[in-house]
């Protein structure tokens, strides 16, 4: 039995090591990295549209149009989508809303955030393409 | 016995880091197909795609208010997931205090430049 005057061997933490290669092996651990890698094709395409409202102020303007611009951007539009269906999804776990005394079921609050994503997506469209006919 | 409050600088990039990931899901996948795929495409007519509809739109000052907001909490959003994307394949010197400066430093440094920019770009049009 230990007394208080032994002394103890220090505790080491056990820590499990990953291999660099972990998220290969389970195809919800590829979707895991997929899904944060979003942010990276994201960040350029907002960089790029930073760049487009910079180019404005000057006298020589001229908007994109090459095909390679707009293969990147289907690209960078597959990311999108990807990053709105998991993050909004994921509204209905984080969220939780008491009606009347009553909780809100998760599958209300995910499609609420569906139809704002649908709603603010009609008004921008309406916004560039309005402004886009208007002279 | 005390009692425990919850941290306010958590709380605060907890905020941040929500906003933007939301930000980022309800408002680029439209940008990125109008502006990106369709204009470029001529199916529709595009405000960026003509020098005098671009800075006539530029110049609203709740558009500029909006790319300032888009931008600053997207980056932000951006800086920890991508942070923590390295973290989670290896490696360690991702949660080192100079990566952290580097990513967190780089997104306020793009939300200034935006400031900047709308700031520079057009002129205040109502």
């Amino acid at each position: 039995m230990a007394t208080e005057t032994e002394v103890l061997p220090a505790t080491r933490v056990y820590r499990r090591r990953l291999s660099t290669g972990w998220w290969t092996r389970k195809r919800n651990y590829f979707l895991y990295v997929v899904r944060e890698f979003t942010s990276l094709p994201l960040a350029l395409w907002l960089l790029w549209f930073l760049w487009e409202v910079q180019r404005a102020k000057l006298g020589t303007y001229h908007p994109p149009a090459s095909t390679a611009f707009v293969i990147f951007s289907v690209i960078v539009l597959v990311f999108a989508l990807y990053h709105s269906i998991t993050f909004l999804s994921l509204a209905g776990s984080i969220l939780h809303f008491r009606v009347l005394d009553r909780p809100v079921p998760s599958r209300l609050v995910v499609l609420a955030q569906f139809a704002i994503w649908a709603v603010a997506s009609a008004v921008i469209a309406a916004v560039l393409i309005g402004f886009g006919t208007y002279t | 016995m005390t009692r425990s409050w919850p941290s306010i600088p958590h709380l605060f990039f907890w905020f941040m880091f929500a906003q933007g990931g939301v930000l980022a899901a309800i408002l680029i996948p439209v940008h990125v197909l109008v502006q990106g795929i369709l204009g470029p495409l001529g199916i529709v007519p595009v405000a960026d795609r003509r020098y005098g509809t671009w800075i006539s739109l530029l110049g609203n000052p709740l558009v500029k208010l909006y790319i300032v907001v888009l931008i600053g909490f997207c980056f932000l959003h951006f800086a920890h997931r991508l942070r923590y994307l390295l973290v989670d394949l290896g490696i360690k010197a991702a949660k080192s205090v100079p990566a952290q400066a580097i990513f967190y430093g780089g997104a306020v440094v793009v939300t200034l430049a935006a400031i900047y920019i709308v700031l520079t770009t057009a002129p205040l049009s109502f």
